[in-house]
C-alpha cells in the first residue's frame, strides 16, 4: 500500500513532517485533584490525578519518596470495531507501566514521602499514538494537580514508511507494520525519558526518525506550556490578583 | 467512601427535612443538566451528559448480525456500562466491576424489557433488516467519567441522547435468486432512526449527590416513559421499606420524571441543533 503519494502527501492529507491537530483542556473531571483532556487528531484521552494522599496499601508505603501509580484503560467504544477485551489485558498493563515510569522520572517524589499519587488515563478514542497522548494528558493533569515536577514530559511518535520518516502516525499508518518510534522528553532539560521502537530500522535512518519524533515532542511541549500558562492566567484572574 | 463528620451528616439530614439541601436545591429539584451530542465520531451515535459534577458518556455502535433464531423478526441491543477510575480511585482494576454490573443490569431492565423484547423502550423490530437472516446489533456502551451521585439517571439521559443522535445507514436488500445464503446488503443513504426511551426518576430526594447517597438508607430507581407507564423499577440499599411508602415514592417519581423528560428533550434538541450548525460550517 502507498502511504505517501507521489505529491508527498499522506493518507489523511498531511505532509510527512506534519503533526495532527492537537487540543488540550484542563480541569475536565472536577472531582479529581487534577485532570485534562488531550486530543491528537481523532485520538482523545482523559487523564485524572488523585493525590498526593495517604497510601492506601500500607505495605507499599515508602519513607523517603511518594508512591506513583498509574492505570491505563480503554473505553469499549474507543476503537473502530467495538472492543471486547476484558480490563487489564497485557497491552494496557504494559502501557500503564510505561506511563508510570515516565511520569515518575519527572515528579519530585522525594518531596512527598509517605504519600501516594494516582494517575488514571482513559482512552475515549484510539486512532494511533495513544501512548503519547496519554503521557501528554498525564503531564497536564499532574500540573493541574499542582504536583512538583522537575519539568513537563511530552511525547510524540514517528515512523518510517515508503522510505520517508513520518511524524505522529495515525491508526492506519501504525498498523502498516513499519517501525514506530515513541519518544518522551523533558524539553527544558533536553533529556529523553522514554524511547520505544518496534519492527526494524537501519541505524542511520533510526537517528533521523528519532530526531523527527523529538522535534514533535518539542512542538507538543510549546503547546502544553501555552495551555498551562493560559490556565494559570485564568486562575489568577478568578482569584482577583 | 465518603468521609463525613457527625456535624456534616446532621447538616445534610437537617437540610433535607427543611426542604433546603446543601447545594441550595429543594428536595425534588434536579441539578442542571448539560447535554452534548456527537462527541465520538467513530460511533453511530454518542452523547455526553453532565448532571452537576456527575459526567457520563454513552455511545451507540451498530453492527450487522444474525437475529436470535427464537425471535427472527427482531434486532439485538446490548447495554454495557464501564466505570472509569478517573471517576473514583476505588474503581481501579476490577474495583468498579460490581457497580458497573449493577448499573448495566438496571439499564437493561428498563430499556430492553423481557427476553422477547416485549415492553422494551427500544422497538426491536425496527432493527430487523431481513427476518431470520440479517439485523442490526446495537451496542450501547456507557462510560462513567466523573461520579457525584445519581449516575444511573445520568446514564439513562445519556443513552437517550445518544440514541436520538444515532444515524444508521438505510439498508436495501436485493434478493438475488442465487444460492448465497447471506443476502446481499446495500448500505446507502443515511436515515435517522429515533427511538423512544424513558426517563429515570428517584424519590423523596431526587438526584442525590454522593454525600447525600451515603446518608440514604435505601433508594428506588424508577424508569417511566412518556406515557407515564413504569418500564422498570429497582430498589437499592438494604433497609426495609413499607410497601405503601414505595407506592408513594413511585407517584412522586412519576411527577418528577414528567418535568425531567421535558427538560431533557429541550436539552437534546438544543445539542442536536448545535451539532447540525457545526456540520454546516
Amino acid at each position: 500500500m502507498e502511504y505517501v503519494n507521489p505529491e508527498g502527501l499522506r493518507l489523511d492529507g498531511r505532509r510527512p513532517m506534519e503533526m495532527r491537530q492537537i487540543r488540550a483542556e484542563i480541569g475536565v473531571v472536577s472531582k479529581a485533584d487534577g485532570s485534562a483532556v488531550f486530543e491528537m487528531g481523532n485520538t482523545k484521552v482523559i487523564a485524572a490525578v488523585y493525590g498526593p494522599r495517604e497510601v492506601q496499601n500500607r505495605s507499599q508505603q515508602s519513607n523517603d519518596h511518594a508512591l506513583v501509580r498509574c492505570e491505563y484503560s480503554m473505553a469499549n467504544f474507543s476503537t473502530g470495531d467495538r472492543m471486547r477485551k476484558p480490563k487489564g489485558d497485557r497491552r494496557s498493563t504494559e502501557i500503564s507501566l510505561v506511563i508510570r515510569q515516565t511520569m515518575e522520572a519527572c515528579i519530585l517524589t522525594h518531596l512527598m514521602p509517605r504519600s501516594q499519587i494516582d494517575i488514571f488515563v482513559q482512552v475515549l478514542q484510539a486512532d494511533g499514538g495513544t501512548r503519547s497522548a496519554c503521557i501528554n494528558a498525564a503531564t497536564l493533569a499532574l500540573a493541574d494537580a499542582g504536583i512538583p515536577m522537575s519539568d513537563i514530559v511530552t511525547s510524540c511518535s514517528a515512523g518510517y514508511l515508503n522510505g520517508t520518516p513520518l511524524l505522529d502516525l495515525n491508526y492506519v499508518e501504525d498498523s502498516a507494520g513499519g517501525p514506530d518510534v515513541t519518544v518522551g522528553i523533558l524539553p527544558k532539560l533536553d533529556k529523553v525519558t522514554l524511547l520505544q521502537m518496534d519492527s526494524k530500522l537501519q541505524m542511520e535512518t533510526f537517528e533521523n526518525v528519532m530526531q523527527l519524533a523529538i522535534e514533535g515532542c518539542k512542538a507538543v511541549a510549546s503547546y502544553i506550556r501555552e495551555v498551562l500558562l493560559e490556565n494559570t492566567k485564568q486562575l489568577e484572574s478568578r482569584r482577583g490578583v | 467512601m465518603v468521609g463525613l463528620s457527625l456535624g456534616e451528616q446532621n447538616f445534610i439530614k437537617g437540610g433535607i427535612s427543611q426542604d433546603l439541601r446543601t447545594d441550595g436545591r429543594k428536595r425534588l429539584t434536579y441539578r442542571p443538566i448539560f447535554v452534548e451530542t456527537g462527541i465520538i465520531p467513530q460511533a453511530s451515535g454518542s452523547a455526553r451528559v453532565k448532571l452537576g459534577v456527575t459526567d457520563v458518556i454513552a455511545s451507540v455502535k451498530a453492527e450487522l448480525g444474525r437475529p436470535n433464531p427464537s425471535y427472527p423478526d427482531k434486532g439485538k441491543v446490548s447495554i454495557y456500562v464501564d466505570c472509569s477510575p478517573t471517576a473514583e480511585p476505588t474503581f481501579e482494576g476490577r474495583g468498579g466491576e460490581e457497580f458497573s454490573t449493577e448499573l448495566s443490569s438496571a439499564l437493561q431492565k428498563c430499556l430492553l424489557g423481557g427476553k422477547s423484547g416485549a415492553g422494551a423502550g427500544i422497538d426491536l423490530s425496527s432493527l430487523c433488516i431481513v427476518g431470520g437472516k440479517v439485523c442490526w446489533d446495537l451496542y450501547i456502551d456507557g462510560l462513567v467519567v466523573s461520579s457525584d451521585g445519581n449516575v444511573l439517571d445520568a446514564l439513562g439521559a445519556a443513552i437517550k441522547a445518544a440514541l436520538s443522535n444515532t444515524a444508521i445507514p438505510k439498508v436495501q436488500v436485493s434478493a438475488n435468486a442465487s444460492s448465497d445464503e447471506q443476502p446481499e446488503v446495500d448500505v446507502s443513504d443515511e436515515e435517522f432512526l429515533q427511538f423512544d426511551t424513558s426517563g429515570v426518576g428517584r424519590h423523596y430526594i431526587a438526584d442525590a449527590t454522593t454525600a447525600e447517597e451515603s446518608q440514604m438508607s435505601s433508594a428506588v430507581s424508577l424508569s417511566i416513559n412518556r406515557q407515564g407507564q413504569i418500564c422498570g423499577l429497582m430498589k437499592r440499599g438494604g433497609a426495609v421499606l413499607d410497601s405503601s411508602m414505595i407506592l408513594d415514592m413511585i407517584s412522586v417519581a412519576k411527577h418528577v420524571s414528567e418535568q425531567l423528560i421535558k427538560r431533557l428533550d429541550s436539552e437534546i434538541a438544543a445539542a442536536e441543533a448545535c451539532d447540525d450548525d457545526e456540520m454546516e460550517l
